[in-house]
């Protein structure tokens, strides 16, 4: 009774359906542009609205609202996840946060971007950070801990954006995946050093969703936020997967998790249904095959990974301190010393309005080079922490890729796993746990799979 | 894939392809989906409509407010401004109100449609292709390739990162290797030599000495700036009307508030109006133009000159000279430093002087620095630039509201001190370095008139609030001040005996320096914009009608004679030996006794 279904929709149509969002996105990117385009009606001074970047301070009674509706989101999505594996109420969770957390509270504080405050608080003594922004910063973190990634089930907003226009997702394959998944910490990687070094809160200014939630925002913005959505309706969360910083703290946790969701309520005989269920690539395969015989050559290789780890943590940290003068400009007290040489040396062409301001401020010029040469220095330290952060981190997934997995049923990749509960349906015994099919109607694993067995996974 | 399989697989609820939900969501997704294309068709019009016909930059209106610039009375005129107005901005808020609609609209159709999407998407299933194998291929073929692209990736991202760090330039880096190469600056007092117009080699190298600036007339009231010239032979006798004495006289181009200054053989000052600033060098013994520059292409200069008035002007600072350089600085804030052929070394811009009636407050060349005074509404500063490439040397900030005063170089036997008038203190500073080494609070109101310094005494002064006498020492210290008849922009004259003082309506009046005693007051009859100077023991002071007053520097009022220019004068004359140059409101005269 099913048949129907697979041609339903075929390519074609969902081209169609993406070439329509396509123009529908084109024509949000040109509202946005209208919405910026216009300054208010002040016809002499010449003051353009700047951009939107923050929405208003909210006091600490709905401070505290937040904090608590945060608890429970992330308790109920660990709930509807582990223990009622309900994908209709995980979804409807998700549509409650996106609105909540997205478009009421307009995309902040939120957690993906409070590891900035956390991080320019520990290197700057004189920030305190909210304890609202601490609190959002640690919960999904600890909740992640004990139970997985529930908060990317259904409580990011971000998460959600993107979510409710997946449609037609295509599978990444593995080496392409496990390249992409390093990006992640090359974004990581910048949004501390320019969070700790006071320069800008990159993970904020790039966040290519909160435009949609303000209904403003820059046009390359909106372009972005617009791209990712248009890629997100084939490419599943592309955001989540390959570019979210706080994500690889969560794939951290997750992956040291308490307990996680499992694919199967029961146990798993390998019939293969869920197998492309997940639009995140995070059901792993069973790995039967053997591997490489272990001689004394891949020793030896491991061996040398180890030993190379500090010369190649060294090296990139050298790498890293050496892009120091390019990284600080990033920073405005730099950029703006900068400018304002290079204005004073004739060759810039107009003067900017933080050079005009800079001006009109009668602040000493060896003040602001002096400033600006501390922050150089800054991030010639922050630079070598940085890169050496990099090295170490592409120097232990590669040793990680050497590490031998063999599992002989279907299961999560903890680190990947959004607990979103989409493969749960696929599973027969699923379906008997909620009393659909009796036990003795689980379909046997294909004959050409080479996976008999169960296992009480 | 066997019917039981796809049977298993189907969400809990999931019902039948030909259910009326599934029917449904089709036709919602389509109708969403047209609707939301011809929304965003209108949008997209819209937007390319109100792009091309902007009501907030109409020309109707920029040409109608160009027309009461001229006919500010103009009632009708108002009124039609303020219905082309309010027109443009209910079309404003009109447009706001579509496009807040339209896109309110926009994004309901848009979850309308993703809704409806979704639910026939929910009834898709993702079932595996059991004819492949589980996972697609060699799981470990993956990895080894995940590791050997890692490598790659990450080798690749190390290596660009330091070729960028590599060919990167940092102004700040390039800024500190300059300043430390320019740190052992010459010794101050080294001379430029007798030919007072220095050659190229020269410019680069050394700075005049106190004897070559007392030989010229380098700034706002000669050298130091302090009214005193030290050249011999001036005229004391000329008559514009009849010619006399008058050895040549030639029209300005441009306006301009500012002085003459004199290098050597040659003249400058600068004029300009709105569009145009320019520095002019005029041959000081026939009075032809030998060069004149434009002060055009300044990074950050502003497109509209600012709003003055009048009195000021759009070149009311006059320019510094010094042999090697001629720098000038405008209304506008463009300051331009040129070599005595008129080749433009370096031009900047200060930022837009904020500034009521025009900024007026004249540079002056400190060995290598040049030294701008900038006391604007925003705030107080003064700005110290490398003469030879304009390059920043130091900006000291000062605690001070606006002025137009000028500053002087008070040579004390301990140091050379720069010093400054403004509300509400009169202040010293390092020329070299900017620090502050002394102020005394004593002005208030809008500062015009420049101090005076003379055998360890300053004195400043400003109408409503005082003459203040200063005495350095370990410690400046106000000695005693007066309070009638006071300048408003007249600067003051000092002697090592007396100091005089010139009130706009033209009372003069002089005290005894070291006591502030006073010896004399005289009522002229006409006004003075200008500044006494003083010149072999008589004060040269040229009133608002062009007559030259010359008195003798005395404690007994002692009229020596008065000429007349013919024309109206504001600015101050530029004595060099047998010479006096004057100029007037339209015309440059060079004045002294004809040979016979």
């Amino acid at each position: 009774m099913l048949k129907g279904y697979s041609y339903m929709f075929p390519s074609a149509r969902t081209g169609a359906a993406l070439a329509i969002l396509c123009w529908l996105g084109g024509a949000w990117a040109a509202w946005a542009q209208i919405k910026e385009r216009f300054p208010k009606p002040d016809f002499q001074s010449g003051y353009i609205r700047p951009d939107l970047q923050t929405p208003a301070p909210r006091s600490m009674a709905w401070e505290m609202a937040d904090i608590a509706v945060l608890a429970a989101a992330l308790a109920a999505a660990t709930y509807l996840a582990h223990r009622t594996r309900s994908r209709r109420s995980i979804f409807l969770l998700m549509i409650f946060s996106l609105l909540y957390f997205g478009f009421f509270r307009e995309g902040c504080v939120c957690p993906v971007g409070s590891v900035q405050n956390v991080f320019l608080a520990l290197f700057t003594p004189g920030y305190a950070v909210p304890f609202t922004v601490i609190a959002f910063f640690l919960l999904p973190l600890a909740f992640a801990l004990l139970f997985g990634r529930t908060f990317c089930a259904a409580v990011c907003p971000l998460g959600m954006m993107q979510d409710v226009v997946i449609l037609k997702p295509v599978r990444i394959p593995g080496r392409l995946a496990d390249i992409l998944g390093a990006i992640p910490y090359i974004y990581l990687t910048l949004t501390l050093l320019f969070a700790a070094t006071g320069a800008t809160f990159l993970t904020c200014r790039l966040d290519p969703f909160v435009g949609f939630f303000r209904f403003g925002a820059t046009f390359p913005l909106v372009l972005f936020g617009i791209s990712m959505l248009v890629l997100g309706t084939v490419v599943a969360r592309p955001y989540c997967r390959f570019l979210c910083p706080y994500g690889v703290l969560l794939d951290w946790m997750s992956k040291l998790s308490w307990r996680h969701v499992k694919i199967t309520p029961g146990e798993c005989n390998n019939c293969r249904l869920c197998e492309d269920s997940c639009p995140f690539g995070a059901i792993r395969t069973p790995v039967l095959e053997s591997p490489p015989p272990v001689g004394r050559m891949e020793v030896r290789r491991l061996a040398m990974q180890f030993l190379l780890l500090p010369a190649v943590v060294l090296a990139a940290g050298w790498a890293g301190a050496e892009l120091h003068l390019v990284l600080a400009r990033m920073h405005p007290v730099v950029s703006l010393a900068e400018e304002v040489l290079a204005h004073d040396a004739g060759k810039s062409g107009e003067v900017s309005d933080p050079v005009k301001a800079y001006r009109a401020s009668g602040k000493p010029l060896a003040e602001l080079l002096s400033e600006a040469d501390a922050l150089q220095g800054r991030f010639r330290t922050g630079g070598w922490l940085a890169g050496g952060f990099l090295g170490l981190a592409f120097a232990w997934k590669r040793i990680h890729l050497l590490v031998r997995r063999k599992s002989p049923w279907y299961d999560l990749d903890r680190g990947a796993c959004f607990s979103c509960g989409r493969c749960f349906s696929y599973c027969p015994y699923e379906k008997v746990r909620l009393g659909l099919i009796p036990p003795d109607a689980v379909p046997e694993p294909p004959e050409n799979n080479n996976l008999n067995g169960k296992n009480h996974a | 894939m066997p019917e039981d399989r796809k049977t298993l697989s189907v969400s809990p609820g999931a019902a039948p392809a030909s259910d009326s939900l599934l029917q449904a969501a089709r036709r919602t997704a389509v109708v969403a989906a047209v609707l939301a294309a011809i929304l965003s068709t209108l949008m997209t019009a819209h937007y390319l409509q109100t792009r091309s016909a902007d009501p907030l930059k109409s020309q109707a209106l920029a040409r109608l407010m160009l027309q009461l610039r001229d006919n500010p009375e103009d009632a009708a005129l108002k009124e039609q401004i303020r219905a082309l107005d309010l027109l443009a901005r209910r079309a404003y808020f009109l447009n706001q109100w579509q496009i807040r609609t339209g896109s309110f609209l926009l994004f309901a159709f848009l979850l309308v449609f993703l809704a409806s999407m979704k639910i026939i998407h929910s009834r898709r299933l993702a079932l595996p292709d059991l004819g492949r194998e589980p996972g697609g291929g060699s799981y470990w073929e993956e990895k080894l390739l995940a590791r050997r692209y890692l490598l790659l990736l990450g080798t690749g991202l190390g290596l660009v990162a330091v070729a960028l760090g590599l060919v990167s330039e940092s102004e700040l880096k390039k800024y500190g290797s300059l300043s430390a190469r320019r740190e052992p600056a010459g010794p101050p007092g080294a001379t430029a030599g007798p030919d007072p117009v220095a050659s190229p080699k020269q410019a680069a190298s050394a700075f005049p000495g106190l004897e070559a600036l007392q030989q010229n007339w380098p700034g706002f009231r000669g050298p130091d700036g302090n009214g005193v010239a030290y050249a011999a032979g001036v005229p004391a006798e000329w008559d514009g009307r009849s010619s006399k004495n008058i050895l040549w006289k030639v029209p300005v181009p441009l306006p301009g508030k500012n002085s003459p200054v004199v290098w050597g053989s040659r003249l400058f000052l600068s004029g300009a109006d709105k569009k145009s600033e320019v520095v002019f060098c005029f041959d000081r013994e026939s009075g032809k133009i030998l060069w004149q520059s434009e002060l055009k292409d300044i990074p950050g200069a502003p497109a509209e000159p600012p709003r003055i008035s009048e009195d000021t002007g759009y070149a009311a600072p006059t320019l510094a000279v010094d042999g090697r350089f001629v720098c000038a600085v405008f209304s506008t804030g463009n300051v331009g430093c040129f070599d005595m052929d008129g080749k433009r070394i370096w031009a900047r811009n200060l930022g837009i002087p904020d500034n009521h009636y025009g900024h007026a407050s004249s540079p002056l060349i400190f060995e290598d620095l040049l030294l701008v005074p900038f006391d604007q509404n925003s705030g107080g500063r003064l700005v110290a630039l490398r003469v030879g490439d304009g390059s920043p040397a130091y900006e000291k900030r000062r605690e001070v509201q606006i002025s137009w005063a000028s500053p002087i170089l008070a040579r004390t036997p301990a140091r050379p001190e720069l010093v400054l008038s403004a509300n509400p203190l009169v202040a010293a500073y390092d020329p070299r370095t900017g620090e502050e080494l002394w102020q005394v609070k004593c002005m208030s109101g809008e500062v015009g008139p420049s101090p005076a310094y003379a055998d360890g005494m300053v004195f400043a002064v400003n109408e409503y609030a005082r003459l203040a006498a200063i005495r350095l020492g370990a410690k400046a210290e106000m000695a005693w001040e007066y309070l009638e008849d006071l300048s408003s922009v007249s600067s003051l004259l000092a002697t090592r005996d007396y100091v005089f003082n010139v009130a706009s309506y033209g009372a003069v009046s002089c005290f005894q320096a070291k006591t502030g005693e006073r010896h004399w007051i005289h009522d002229f009859p006409n006004g003075v914009y200008s500044s006494p100077v003083l010149a072999g023991g008589l004060v040269y002071m040229i009133d608002i009608n062009g007559i030259t007053h010359i008195f003798k520097a005395d404690k007994t009022f002692q009229p020596v004679r008065s000429n007349e220019l013919g024309e109206k004068t504001f600015t101050v004359p530029a004595f060099m030996p047998g010479r006096i140059y004057i100029r007037a409101e339209s015309n440059l005269y060079g004045i002294g006794e004809k040979s016979s």
